[in-house]
């Protein structure tokens, strides 16, 4: 689970593009959204298509999605569970 | 006839030291790649630090020239935003395109779509002044910045109330689009050095180029840096179209040709347009002088943004440095200008510019 939640936090930073962020910056539990890593509606777009092109996941829910995207943790949950690659 | 309109502050982003000088065209730069690209700033100074990490150059570029323009004018929000582009936002389209094909049209990046829109920029701007007005991209390929000029002009005639609107022009060179066009013949086979490139003029094809300007427009004349008299579209344009065009506009404002103090031209170094040109070089008196600029920014759909921020510079110093000089005037002031512009895809302009001396 350390090594997916590491994995998790370079493609995110890879895919938001940001900028001298590394994955220890990236508290496990922190929120992604509002007054955590401080992401907008647009970067949950590109997390949901970061999940199905690295995972094969597609979340059609947008209540789960918002569940799904509340930390490192809880995506590294989902990812443990529902992964298809 | 339209009311002329006033320009009352200019900014530049472009091969050439053009944002940040305190002088015109200090320390020219050429280039000997068949292309000219922007000389990058400092964004950040322009552009929320959240909002930049997923921009695109050209969204850097565009934005930070409107806001320098805006602070440029002194104003906070102008009235509205009008802007020009050939092509867009080119690098996104091109990575969102080169992603469908990849990826078989499934699972791709949103912000790449975004950002390709044409009125990203305008998007943008409007945020990022509180624009709640007007707000227009015209995607005219050779004439989209004329376009947006027209536009301006026009709601600025519209009623007398005090209006300034942004207007400006931007695109991008990417390295896919210099192929694909290179396989159009838009380049020259023999890569000049771009600060020679109208020494070769006898052979066809010209260099790639880039840039974005802004300009904020009002009809206050005591904010003018110039006073826009006349814009005049030409479609398929021939020798002849041309100089009729010149004079119908010279005509209209009552001038003749040898009241000229400036002719700035688009001449690109391609034989194939230097005949639109040539009477230009032929016809004016010894008081114009003749200048040229796409050997300073290369050929781009707007490159009439880099000349009209051009020409608000040269009013303003009231000197046309030598490296502008195809043939030089005895005139010692600048009190009027003749833009006259043509783009490969069968467009060119007419744009009379003048101040009160």
């Amino acid at each position: 689970m350390e090594d997916l939640k590491l994995t998790l936090k370079q493609q995110i930073i890879e895919s938001l593009n940001l900028q001298g962020m590394t994955p220890a910056d990236i508290d496990d539990n922190a929120p992604l959204f509002g007054d955590g890593l401080g992401l907008d509606s647009i970067d949950s777009l590109e997390m949901m298509v970061l999940l199905e092109r690295n995972y094969g996941i597609k979340i059609e829910d947008a209540r789960e999605g918002r569940k799904v995207l509340e930390s490192v943790a809880s995506m590294a949950d989902y990812i443990a569970q529902n992964r298809k690659i | 006839m339209m009311k002329p309109v006033y320009i009352s502050a200019a900014a530049a982003l472009s091969p050439q030291h053009s944002f940040d000088a305190d002088r015109l065209l200090p320390d020219v730069v050429s280039s000997s790649n068949g292309k000219l690209n922007v000389i990058d700033t400092d964004y950040s100074k322009f552009i929320n630090p959240v909002a930049i990490r997923r921009m695109s150059r050209m969204l850097k570029i565009g934005i930070s020239t409107g806001m320098r323009t805006v602070q440029l004018a002194g104003i906070n929000t102008p009235d509205g935003i009008i802007t020009g582009t050939g092509r867009g936002s080119m690098r996104d389209m091109e990575l969102f395109l080169g992603d469908m094909i990849r990826l078989h049209e499934e699972a791709l990046n949103p912000t790449y779509f975004i950002q390709s829109t044409y009125n990203s920029i305008n998007g943008w701007l409007a945020m990022q002044t509180k624009c709640t007005g007007y707000n227009q991209t015209y995607v005219h390929r050779g004439h989209s910045l004329e376009v947006a000029l027209l536009d301006a002009q026009m709601l600025l005639n519209e009623n007398d109330a005090k209006r300034t609107y942004l207007v400006g022009s931007f695109d991008e060179m990417t390295e896919e689009y210099f192929v694909v066009k290179n396989k159009a013949h838009y380049w020259k086979k023999a890569l000049p050095e771009s600060l020679y490139l109208l020494q070769h003029s006898d052979t066809n094809g010209t260099i790639g180029g880039e840039g974005a300007a802004f300009f904020t427009i009002t009809n206050e004349a005591e904010k003018a840096i110039c006073r826009i008299e006349q814009i005049h579209l030409l479609h398929e344009p021939t020798t002849t179209s041309v100089q009729t065009a010149i004079d119908s506009v010279l005509a209209t404002n009552g001038m003749k040709l040898k009241d000229l103090d400036v002719v700035l031209c688009g001449m690109s170094g391609d034989a194939r347009y230097q005949p639109l040109y040539q009477p230009i070089l032929e016809n004016t008196t010894a008081h114009t002088t003749v200048a040229a600029f796409k050997h300073l920014c290369g050929e781009y759909d707007t490159s009439t943004g880099f000349a009209l921020w051009l020409a608000t510079r040269l009013f303003a110093t009231q000197t046309v440095p030598e490296v502008l000089i195809q043939k030089k005037g005895i005139n010692p002031s600048i009190g009027n200008l003749l833009l006259v512009n043509h783009y490969p895809q069968g467009t060119a302009s007419v744009m009379l510019l003048s101040i009160d001396k």
